[in-house]
């Protein structure tokens, strides 16, 4: 059992799908997905390499095809309006994209300006500058961080309401990742932009992110806004007597159970004043209690279910 | 809905320097908006943040932090609200007028002292013996006093 909402409320999505499946041969990748991005919200989802978000942002742009289900974007039905929903969309691709390698960055960034109305050379410069771009060179004999930041200025100069980042921060180091970051805050903060961005490392969009789909085997496993996981999951330490028991009305609700001599470590979600009175009540002293980390959390969602209590 | 937006509008600095350091703890385990919240409110204790001093704009606290802009607003609406800042419309947020109250510190230091209450439960120790430690600690340690 799930004990995790798969689900937001709300009406105004700036990216919908339902039930999105998808095989590759013999190989399944998507089960059903029905991924929801609110308007103006920042959704990290997050999975293990191979869980089906790269597919997943695909078909919601149209360059892969699902075996059934439907996707939208800014209200652009994917399948029969791909060419409208690309134009509004910044779209930060996870493989390396050398088409037009031969170009040097300044001619591409011009070349691809003519294909968006609302292209801001102004917020184009500032961007390269942000970035320390090397515009003389040819985008094809970039090295793999410096394209990645040409590839971001061709996904945001553009100023599009809805940016898609597939492993934004992928391959940069450090220092450019924090400047990334950094632009990423300050481009929401000038104009109004929903963003998606899929990642394998929580840690580094933490501090944008407002929402969280965690995705696994090609389901989603929990999608909410972080604000509830940091309310409702929790980690609880807890005195419990020689052969406890294990505490029956919490289960379902435990994603992970840790052990040692006395002393238990559970992560577990709920209303915590409910949580402490059942473990109360099963005989366990509580100790400590805290959030998660948005890494730690995304860890305990992704780990195996638990299917039913099986203390001794 | 589309809205268009251009850079140009928008000026890089906020008018008067904004004279608050704020920072996060990257592990965030407490909201980031709380912790903006407790570094305004640290400020104005401390009196690095005097009244009618500009903080941040929302758009240069959250690139610096590199955090959601709707965090910083959320954190600079509730300092609002208790009346830690004010909004001039249009022209950005200001510590408030009104000089900080011993309650406020009072405040600050309780929220300090939770924290270790609830380290030291995790080490089987109560109040009393957590104060005790402090004053022993407090005699072998003497806290760096500025100039």
């Amino acid at each position: 059992m799930n004990p995790l909402p798969t689900r937001l409320s709300g009406d105004t999505f700036a990216v919908r799908t339902s039930g999105l499946r998808k095989a590759f041969r013999k190989t399944v990748a998507l089960r059903g997905i029905d991924l929801t991005v609110p308007e103006g919200a920042v959704y990290v989802l997050v999975g293990p390499n191979g869980a089906g978000k790269t597919t997943t942002l695909g078909i919601l742009l149209d360059l892969v095809r699902a075996d059934d289900g439907s996707a939208e974007a800014l209200g652009f039905d994917s399948r029969s309006h791909g060419p409208d929903l690309r134009a509004r969309v910044g779209y930060l691709p996870e493989a390396h994209n050398w088409e037009n390698g031969w170009m040097n960055v300044r001619s591409l960034f011009s070349y691809h300006g003519r294909y968006f109305p609302t292209w801001d050379v102004e917020y184009q410069r500032r961007l390269e500058k942000r970035l320390e771009i090397e515009t003389g060179r040819p985008y094809g004999k970039l090295s793999k961080g410096q394209s990645r930041r040409v590839q971001l200025v061709l996904a945001l100069a553009h100023r599009p309401p809805l940016l898609i980042l597939d492993e934004p921060t992928d391959g940069l180091d450090p220092l450019v990742r924090e400047t990334t970051l950094s632009v990423l805050a300050e481009h929401m903060a000038e104009c109004p932009a929903t963003l998606l961005i899929s990642t394998h490392l929580v840690h580094e969009s933490e501090r944008l992110a407002d929402h969280i789909g965690v995705l696994r085997d090609g389901e989603i496993r929990a999608q909410l806004p972080t604000g509830d996981l940091h309310r409702l999951l929790r980690r609880y330490r807890a005195e419990v007597p020689e052969g406890w028991a294990g505490a029956p009305s919490l289960n379902g609700s435990v994603l992970r159970r840790s052990v040692g001599g006395r002393e238990i470590q559970w992560t577990i979600w709920g209303e915590e004043r409910v949580v402490r009175d059942a473990l109360r009540e099963a005989g366990a002293a509580v100790r400590e209690v805290y959030s998660l980390s948005l890494e730690e959390a995304a860890v305990s969602m992704l780990s195996p279910e638990e299917t039913t209590d099986v203390d001794h | 809905m589309y809205v268009y937006c251009t850079s140009q509008l928008i000026q890089y600095r906020t008018s008067g320097a904004a004279t608050l350091l704020i920072s996060i703890d990257p592990e965030l385990r407490r909201p980031i908006y709380v912790q903006i919240m407790d570094e305004v409110r640290r400020g104005r204790v401390l009196g690095t943040l005097k009244p009618g001093d500009p903080l941040p704009s929302v758009r240069q606290l959250a690139a610096e932090l590199g955090v959601n802009p709707n965090t910083v607003r959320q954190a600079y609406r509730e300092l609002e609200r208790e009346g830690a800042v004010y909004v001039r419309r249009g022209e950005g947020t200001y510590a408030s007028d009104q000089p900080v109250d011993t309650s406020e510190r009072r405040r600050l230091l309780i929220a300090v002292a939770e924290r270790a209450l609830r380290d030291a439960h995790r080490h089987g120790a109560g109040p009393d013996e957590l104060l005790e430690a402090i004053r022993d600690a407090a005699r072998l340690t003497e806290p760096e006093k500025p100039e």
